[in-house]
């Protein structure tokens, strides 16, 4: 059996500046194998040891998804091997246009039981993917889950919200996302990094992959951040009693302090 | 000359300023304020496979090239100079010296140890006697029909707190000069060896900095490093790889306070602005990334040298002459930027101006690099 961690090569949102008028730049934010997708391919790994199963790699995107250093970055946290769909028209590619290509290179793997992925995309955060990817390959989804168990008779799953928690028990084949704290994924050792150069990275184009988009891909305009609620007051602060008491009053008289609450 | 990483090192570098940032940095300004080493860090650095960068897998490292070593070095300095420099002691000074000189008996029995951080590994060159003048060392190790008996005194000595093992300096006969000084193998729980007190010191406090006393150490003949005579041509090849580790420190710590600068040079108004609106503050934060800059590629052209088996001494001299004092004046320009704060323990920059300034000291002062690069430039 194949489990297949699916993971974007998406630029650190750490390295993003956010404008003075809400704008993002991305533009010196270097791409990176996200915190959400490491914790995916942790519980890869502990399923996969746990099943004899192959952990293999995922990723689509456009010419920069092709970049050995993706592949091996993603290698580096304990992936068996990568497949890489990298081509111009996924550059810009949006959750329903990933999925149907994950599907599709799903189905090209074969013998695969498990899809795992993040909780979501660093870049875009639709938290779609999953679902979709799900409904193109007739399978069971489930998100937010915790923590995942194997045993011969199938998997064990717990999920945790902020409307409670589930036990369940799931037969493969099935699309999980992981939330993103079911486990803290280990930073990738040395002996990692230098074995990730070794194990085999197959990449693919739509050509290859024998397969029409959908549709071209839904791109955002513009998402522009709710302006901040400004009144510019300046308290005068040469009293410093005076002008503790002066931001009390204009907090409870904006309804900000605990006071009069029931 | 354009740098490029390989992808490895651009995955090590993003490994290692993950690690920093969650394992090192929240120490830091703990060890520090108490003086204390980061014992709880090493069972992590060694899981990681940093302690033995530059050991082969088959003695149970991780192998890697020296610029991946240098890497994790720099990066391992951003946050905390005193854990950068327990690393390159133990992993460059000692490791290498064992692997380059050791029998195969030694290299099996210290190697594994040393990369699984059972065993932390300490440099006892310096005497009250001896420092930039190396050779004039008078720590001697006599011959018995066993062996080596140890006699002398070794000062400053890195790691020396709680390493298990130490290579040691001694003169093994009468004659002056250095083809009279051989290297030992010395476990720490030998008799005769007294450890002191550790130094309290103006930076990387952290670091175990301590006195050793042979009494009488009785040696067995296989606590040989090398030949005997070699002594001297080991320490220089060590401090050769050192050099360069302690230019990937400097370099670290510069970057590391250069961060701290921009960030509350974007934050900090005075004068309705933020301070980095104003020319004064761009041009120091100007020189400081040049500067580091320019370090940066002296640190990574030494290291690559050293990787690509080309003569690497002179270039590691070169990085360390230029990126010590560049630590030292980037640390300074960073205080100056955050002003009042960045003279309190509030922010970690005073810290780094304090830890800058051993990296133009040890593992031979500026002085001794200028030797080096002077003696090589008009050979
Ligand atoms: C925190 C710390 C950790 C250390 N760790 C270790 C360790 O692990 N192992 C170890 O063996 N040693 C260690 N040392 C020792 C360190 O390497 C020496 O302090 C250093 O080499 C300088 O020697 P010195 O202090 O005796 O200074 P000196 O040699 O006395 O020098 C004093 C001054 O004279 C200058 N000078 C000396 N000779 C010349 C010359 N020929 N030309 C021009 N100028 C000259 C020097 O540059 C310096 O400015 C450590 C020192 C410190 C402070």
């Amino acid at each position: 059996m194949r489990i297949v961690v699916a993971h974007k090569w998406a630029a650190d949102p750490q390295e993003a500046v956010v404008g003075a008028d809400g704008a993002v730049d991305w533009s010196r934010a270097r791409p990176a194998v996200s915190e959400y997708d490491a914790v995916a391919i942790a519980v890869g790994r502990q399923l996969a040891d746990a099943s004899g199963a192959e952990l293999v790699g995922l990723s689509v995107g456009g010419p920069t998804a092709a970049a050995p250093l993706a592949a091996k970055a993603a290698l580096a946290r304990g992936l068996d091997s990568a497949l890489i769909v990298a081509d111009p028209a996924l550059a810009e590619a949006d959750s329903a246009v990933t999925a149907q290509v994950l599907a599709a290179a799903v189905t090209e793997l074969g013998q695969v039981g498990l899809v795992l992925t993040g909780d979501c995309s660093v870049d875009r955060g639709a938290r779609l993917t999953p679902a979709v990817l799900a409904g193109w390959l007739d399978w069971v989804c489930l998100a937010e889950v915790s923590a995942v168990r194997w045993d011969p008779t199938g998997l064990s799953l717990e999920r945790e919200s902020d409307g409670g928690w589930q036990s369940l028990t799931l037969s493969p084949p099935a699309v999980l996302a992981l939330a993103a704290g079911a486990v803290y994924p280990p930073v990738p050792g040395m002996k990692d990094v230098l074995a990730a150069a070794r194990k085999p990275i197959r990449q693919l184009d739509l050509g290859q992959l024998g397969l029409e988009l959908i549709r071209a891909p839904l791109l955002l305009a513009a998402a522009p951040a709710p302006a901040p609620d400004r009144r510019g007051v300046v308290i005068d602060a040469m009293d410093p009693a005076l002008a503790a008491a002066e931001l009390v009053a204009r907090l409870s008289h904006d309804g900000l302090t605990w006071e009069g609450r029931p | 000359m354009p740098f490029h990483l390989t992808d490895e090192q651009e995955i090590v570098r993003a490994s290692l300023r993950q690690f920093a940032e969650t394992e090192v940095k929240p120490l830091a300004a703990q060890l520090d304020r108490e003086h204390r080493p980061p014992l709880e860090t090493i069972p992590k650095l060694a899981d990681l496979g940093v302690l033995g960068m530059t050991i082969p897998p088959p003695y149970g490292g991780s192998g890697t090239d020296y610029l991946s070593f240098v890497l994790a070095l720099e990066e391992l300095a951003r946050v905390c100079a005193t854990t950068a420099v327990m690393v390159e002691v133990h992993a460059s000074l000692v490791a290498t010296s064992i692997l380059r000189f050791g029998d195969q008996a030694q290299k099996t029995h210290y190697l594994p140890e040393l990369a699984a951080g059972r065993l932390i590994g300490a440099f006892a060159l310096t005497e009250p006697g001896a420092g930039s003048d190396a050779a004039a060392l008078t720590t001697r190790a006599e011959a018995d029909p066993d062996g080596f008996v140890l006699n002398g005194q070794k000062i400053f000595i890195t790691n020396g707190g709680f390493a298990g093992v130490f290579v040691v300096l001694a003169r093994t006969s009468p004659a002056v000069g250095p083809k009279s000084i051989s290297a030992f193998l010395v476990d720490r729980d030998r008799p005769g060896l007294s450890v002191g007190e550790p130094e309290r010191k103006m930076g990387i406090r952290g670091s175990s900095t301590v006195s050793l006393l042979f009494d009488d150490l009785k040696l067995p003949r296989s606590a040989l490093l090398g030949q005997l005579g070699q002594g001297f041509a080991i320490a220089m090849s060590g401090l050769d790889g050192g050099r360069t580790g302690i230019a990937a420190q400097a370099l670290g710590i510069a970057q590391g306070a250069y961060e701290e600068a921009v960030a509350y040079a974007k934050q900090r108004v005075q004068f309705g602005q933020p301070i980095a609106r104003l020319q004064a503050i761009q041009w120091l934060v100007a020189d400081m990334a040049t500067e580091i800059e320019a370090g940066r590629c002296l640190v990574y052209q030494a290291a690559d040298r050293q990787d690509r088996g080309l003569p690497f001494s002179d270039a590691a001299a070169k990085a360390k002459l230029f990126c010590g004092p560049m630590a030292t004046r980037v640390t300074h320009s960073a205080l100056q930027i955050l002003g009042g704060n960045g003279y309190t323990e509030a922010y970690p920059v005073e810290r780094m101006c304090r830890d800058a300034r051993i990296t133009e000291i040890y593992e031979g002062t500026n002085e001794i690099q200028r030797l080096v690069i002077a003696r090589s430039a008009l050979r």
